[in-house]
């Protein structure tokens, strides 16, 4: 849950937060791509360490280590199965360069983790909304999405009301076996889908009240402008982008271990 | 000719046996202040979909009868047209915001009819101010108070400048200082923007004292249609168990007694006042 606590906007007004989506959406992309390109921990390292000033610019570090935190659990998944089956096939002479190897992929995930966090912690859903208008998303789909988004914490606190009230009732929800225990949320969930139909009725009611689907060329308060950020953010990218590629097919990666020979020697 | 007029308006709701509402025949007059209450499932909340479209065009099911809202026949124009008209606000305030912000959502009704944005802007600060909120515009809504949510649901309807606003139990889920300031406001817009309201209410006590008219339903049917101090000082009124308010039971308790007050008070303020002057005799 931690992980996802990460990803919830909150409105900060900083220079990376006034960016354009599309144009973080289009460095998230880039980052992503760049990770998946090595295998080596030194680049990975590099692409870490170059996100953390977007992430103090943006004013969200402490949002930004929660998600981290959160994604933790994962990462030490990730690192435990790559060691131990690189383990297993390999044998024992490895060892430092699968335990780098482990780590390596382990970065990996962190990175995307780092840069996805990054474009959610500073992308309001609105302006998320509004840039998917703008890559001409059908409205509809714009506007179910930023709704869907806009329900999230009023459906889990229903839920959670529901669940605290059948308790009250006498019901356990822990108790029995497994089949028991799914059977036990029944209760919960058709409370829970009646009141969500009642209440999207309701909002269409209201939808309908306020002109929904008047007109085809409906108009935005907001505006999507690319500004002088804009373009530095987009410059910055495809920068990291060519050196990216180039470096990799021209510039011979080494290992942690080589450069600190002291390691490898034991 | 009235801003809204219904004749023998007859409604049935799709797969009901029963109608809804049944042969209402009423007049409002532009720039009035009507006050519409009655027993609960009496129809208030079928009759007040009636004026903006949604029933028959949302609703579908069974109309007879004349409905016309503004000049206009709400059979023949469709809800969008009548929404520029007609402001419906409702009585849950979570279920009809739907933006991730207050001024997003005030500017909901306006992006839909396609106004440029400029003009969005003024019309969405100007809403925001008359209600109060304009302090609040960029917070996400699911965050505020019931009662500022609901100025939320008034700005928003606001916004779209109408000259009729409908108000169906806006108030229910607040406290009573809240909506006591939810009531004022509505008195404000009436009373300084001149817009029409019809308000949906139970509570008298904090309502009577705004409004020039006061409807009571019940079954489906209007049985009382005219001037408050009648209406609540009637008989007819007291016997279908509408919550009359306090004053007015004092009132007529100390009528019993032989103390003669001039006319039918509203407010606690209006008593106090009368009984002041009286005693001062
Ligand atoms: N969507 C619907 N479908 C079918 N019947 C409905 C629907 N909404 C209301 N009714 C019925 O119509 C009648 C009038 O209901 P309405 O909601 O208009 O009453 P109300 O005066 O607003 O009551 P309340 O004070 O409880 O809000 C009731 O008998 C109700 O059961
Ligand atoms: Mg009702």
């Amino acid at each position: 849950m931690s992980m996802f606590e990460g990803l919830k906007f909150r409105k900060v007004s900083s220079p990376i937060h006034d960016l354009d989506p599309r144009v973080k959406f289009f460095y998230v992309i880039a980052m992503f791509a760049v990770a998946v390109m090595y295998m080596e921990l030194l680049p990975l390292i590099v692409l870490f360490l170059i996100q953390v000033p977007l992430v103090t610019m943006a004013k969200v570090t402490k949002q930004w280590i929660k998600s981290m935190r959160g994604a933790a659990f994962f990462a030490s998944i990730i690192f435990f199965t790559n060691f131990i089956f690189s383990y297993l096939y390999q044998g024992q002479q490895a060892l430092p360069s699968i335990l780098e190897y482990s780590m390596a992929m382990t970065l990996r995930f962190i990175v995307l983790v780092e840069s996805f966090s990054i474009f959610f912690l500073t992308t309001s859903p609105d302006h998320l909304g509004l840039a998917l208008e703008k890559s001409h998303v059908p409205y509809e789909f714009c506007f179910a999405f930023t709704t869907a988004v806009r329900f999230v914490p009023v459906l889990a606190e229903e839920a959670q009301t529901i669940m605290d009230a059948q308790k009250a009732r006498g019901l356990e929800l822990e108790k029995g076996n497994i089949l028991k225990r799914v059977r036990n949320y029944i209760p919960i969930l058709i409370p829970l889908i009646v009141n969500a139909i009642r209440r999207s009725l309701e909002l269409a009611e209201a939808m309908e009240s306020r002109a929904w689907g008047a007109t085809k060329n409906r108009t935005n308060l907001y505006e999507l402008k690319l500004r002088r950020g804009d373009y530095i953010l987009a410059l910055l990218t495809v920068v990291m982008l060519v050196l990216a590629v180039y470096a990799r097919w021209h510039i011979p990666i080494p290992r942690i271990m080589e450069i600190f020979p002291w390691k490898a020697s034991r | 000719m009235a801003i809204i007029e219904t004749e023998k308006l007859t409604y049935t709701y799709p797969g009901a046996e029963k109608t809804s509402i049944e042969n209402i025949s009423i007049k409002i007059e532009e720039g009035e202040f009507v006050l519409l209450t009655g027993p609960s499932g009496c129809g208030k909340t079928t009759l007040c979909r009636c004026f903006n479209g949604l029933i028959p065009h949302f609703y579908e099911g069974k109309l007879e009868g004349k409905i016309q809202v503004v000049g206009l026949d709400v059979v023949k124009h469709p809800i969008h047209e009548l929404a520029k008209h007609v402001g419906l606000v409702f009585q849950n305030p979570e279920n009809q915001l739907f933006a991730l912000s207050v001024e997003k959502d005030v500017a909901f009704g306006l992006e839909n009819l396609g106004i440029p944005r400029k003009e969005i802007r003024q019309r969405v600060d100007w809403a925001l101010k008359t209600t109060d909120i304009y302090h609040l515009r960029e917070r996400p809504p699911y965050e505020l108070s019931g009662g500022q949510q609901q100025r939320v649901a008034i700005a928003s309807v606001l916004a779209m400048q109408p000259e009729v606003m409908v108000l169906d139990e806006p108030t229910s889920f607040l406290d009573p200082l809240g909506a006591k300031r939810i009531f004022e406001d509505i008195h404000k817009l009436n009373k300084e923007l001149g817009i029409t309201i019809i308000l949906v209410e139970h509570r008298l006590d904090l309502t009577a004292k705004y409004a020039n008219r006061i409807i009571i339903m019940d079954n489906g049917k209007v049985i009382l249609n005219g001037k408050p101090r009648e209406i609540l000082d009637s008989e007819k009124a007291r016997l279908i168990g509408i919550g009359i308010p306090k004053v007015t039971r004092l009132y007529q308790f100390l009528n019993g007694k032989g103390m003669r007050l001039n006319y039918v008070p509203l407010s606690s303020e209006e008593m106090a006042k009368k009984l002041k002057e009286v005693f001062k005799q």
